[in-house]
């Protein structure tokens, strides 16, 4: 295993996941100081039932609870200034997050203000300028999310936020509230899971820590991702919903990376889910990077194929090995749905034109390792579905 | 605003009845298995005089305290903490988590190592307890159910599984 000279990692976020995982949901407040929780979601969510599980997880506890369902896809931050009142007029001490990607960073952003004054959130835009721990804060994750979700980000109104406060001090994961028709959402969670973790486990911040938490999110994905799609499998939902929380973890502790900014970016201009492009991307920024990250890249052929197919491969070839397992495996995801689910960025509905948008628009989002020229390589064979080292 | 609205959590009470009738009956089967079973003996020996434990559900109940009388006697002393000197509290986190412990989905070891009770009190006592509700299931259930409740079924002799069940069935009844 690689360990590094020196490193640094953060996770405050408890974790409590499985058959009736929601019903601990009162101990888990007490224990908070928590008395009396502000739940948010989207009427999605609401229509599916997932709330009343939530609500009947509360029965007997005598707690009265506020519930908002109402988040839009595009929140913004006129409603974070109405829930702050909701929240204070109702006398609420805590907030339960239940869905992804808007209500999650509606959540955030309602948290930070209603923590300290409502000016502090445009305060607070920016790296690290959250200067206290907020109030208590849960997350319970249902099929579709962005991968934001247990990290330290939140983007809202224009508006991104980074700070470990940001980070739930609890995800409950339970099985019936991942439960999804939509192969998109499970696709779109586990790609950006898969990506998230790759990034995470070949970046120069890797270290023992991103590694564990990023070795069996992909683990998991590699395991459960098809078989899911396919049938649905329930303990395949949860292993999916685990590894979408642990890549957010190992994410939090790690640069965002290629995958991540040219995946939100073709997903901005595409309108298809981030994590789908993510996905399309991912074995292409790999193959781009295998000279410099190729090491930590024959690692991660254990954790997404398993001990046969690393054990039957040779040293050297066992990075060229993971890249074509992640190709397979999109592939076979591309099958079972019958060609839903793109293979190339030309097939996710993105012109060879635009491809220039969006290596503008990663590239705009100021990470360092990569530039304009890197995405162009990527971003073309991607949409071409050409193996970059084939060219 | 529309989408927004409060609601306070309502109950279970056919859940809660059934945990209360099983717990009550436990706690009986307790103060009986302690008179006919001479591990159960063993076990209450080796705690103090006047120790009391209580097995409860949060965060209301229900629970059942049973306790040892300054002449060492095991009784079972009802279902209401409120007032009494507690040694061992146990607590299951929530009603859902002891539906599955006492309908013997789950066992006493499984449900510990998921984290769904709450010990306020000593591990060696927590441990004897533990041992003594395992004992306590092994005489009152089936075989079949008992498997799935204990961590491993013990090989008792004929006498000792089969009149000690009816003893205890008797004396828990009967409550002496």
């Amino acid at each position: 295993m690689f360990f590094p000279d020196n490193y640094e990692f953060y996770c405050p976020v408890k974790i409590n996941s499985g058959n009736r995982a929601l019903e601990h949901l009162p101990v888990e407040l007490d224990a908070l100081n928590a008395r009396k929780p502000f739940i948010i979601t989207d009427k999605e969510i609401a229509k599916k039932g997932l709330i009343k599980k939530i609500t009947g997880a509360f029965k007997d506890s005598g707690i009265t609870l506020g519930i908002f369902d109402g988040v839009p896809p595009v929140p913004d931050l006129k409603l974070v200034r109405r829930l702050m009142n909701n929240y204070r007029d109702t006398g609420c001490d805590s907030i339960i997050a239940a869905g992804g990607g808007a209500v999650v960073d509606t959540a955030k952003a309602l948290n930070i203000v209603v923590s300290g004054r409502p000016e502090d959130l445009k305060e607070s835009a920016g790296e690290d300028l959250i200067k206290s721990p907020l109030g208590p804060f849960v997350f319970v994750p249902t099929a579709s999310g962005t991968g934001f979700e247990t990290s330290r980000f939140a983007t809202l109104g224009g508006l991104s936020f980074s700070s470990h406060f940001l980070m739930p001090d609890l995800v409950v994961i339970d099985p019936r509230m991942v439960t999804s028709e939509n192969a998109d959402a499970v696709v779109s969670t586990a790609m950006i899971a898969l990506a998230h973790s790759a990034q995470s486990y070949t970046c120069p911040a890797k270290n023992p820590m991103t590694d564990t938490y990023a070795y069996a999110a992909m683990q998991f994905v590699g395991e459960n991702l098809a078989n899911v799609v396919r049938s649905g499998d329930k303990k395949g939902r949860l292993a999916l919903a685990n590894a979408a929380t642990m890549a957010g973890i190992a994410f939090s502790n790690s640069p965002r990376g290629m995958v991540h900014d040219l995946g939100w970016a073709a997903g901005d201009i595409s309108g298809l889910p981030h994590g789908i492009c993510m996905g399309i991307l991912l074995p292409y920024v790999l193959e781009y990077n295998i000279d410099s990250e190729g090491y930590h890249m024959s690692d991660m052929l254990l954790p997404i194929a398993g001990f046969e197919i690393y054990a039957g491969t040779a040293k050297n070839l066992k990075a060229r090995k993971a890249i074509n397992f992640i190709y397979d495996m999109q592939h076979e995801i591309h099958d079972i749905t019958r060609g839903n689910i793109p293979l190339t960025l030309k097939d996710a509905g993105i012109s060879k034109d635009a491809l220039d948008g969006v290596a503008r628009a990663a590239v705009g989002e100021g990470r360092l390792g990569f530039n304009l020229d890197d995405c162009m390589v990527i971003l073309e064979h991607a949409w071409e579905g050409k193996q970059i080292t084939s060219s | 605003m529309d989408d927004f609205k409060e609601i306070t959590a309502g109950n279970k009470p056919f859940k809660k009845a059934y945990v209360a009738i099983m717990l009550w009956f436990v706690g009986r089967a307790i103060q009986a298995a302690a008179r006919v079973d001479k591990d159960v003996k063993k076990e209450f020996e080796k705690l103090p005089d006047g120790f009391t434990f209580c097995l409860g559900v949060l965060p209301r109940g229900p629970y059942m305290i049973v306790g040892k009388n300054e002449k060492g006697r095991v009784k079972y002393m009802g279902w209401k903490p409120d007032g009494k000197r507690i040694d061992l509290d146990m607590k299951i986190k929530n009603i859902e988590a002891a539906i599955l412990m006492f309908t013997f989905q789950e066992s006493t070891a499984a449900a510990s190592a998921r984290n769904r009770m709450i010990v306020d009190g000593e591990v060696p006592y927590v441990c004897a307890i533990v041992r003594v509700l395992d004992i306590g299931e092994v005489y009152l259930l089936p075989k079949f159910i008992a498997r799935l409740a204990v961590k491993r079924y013990p090989a008792w002799s004929f006498g000792r599984k089969y009149i000690g069940r009816v003893r205890i069935y008797f004396r828990s009844i009967l409550g002496y």
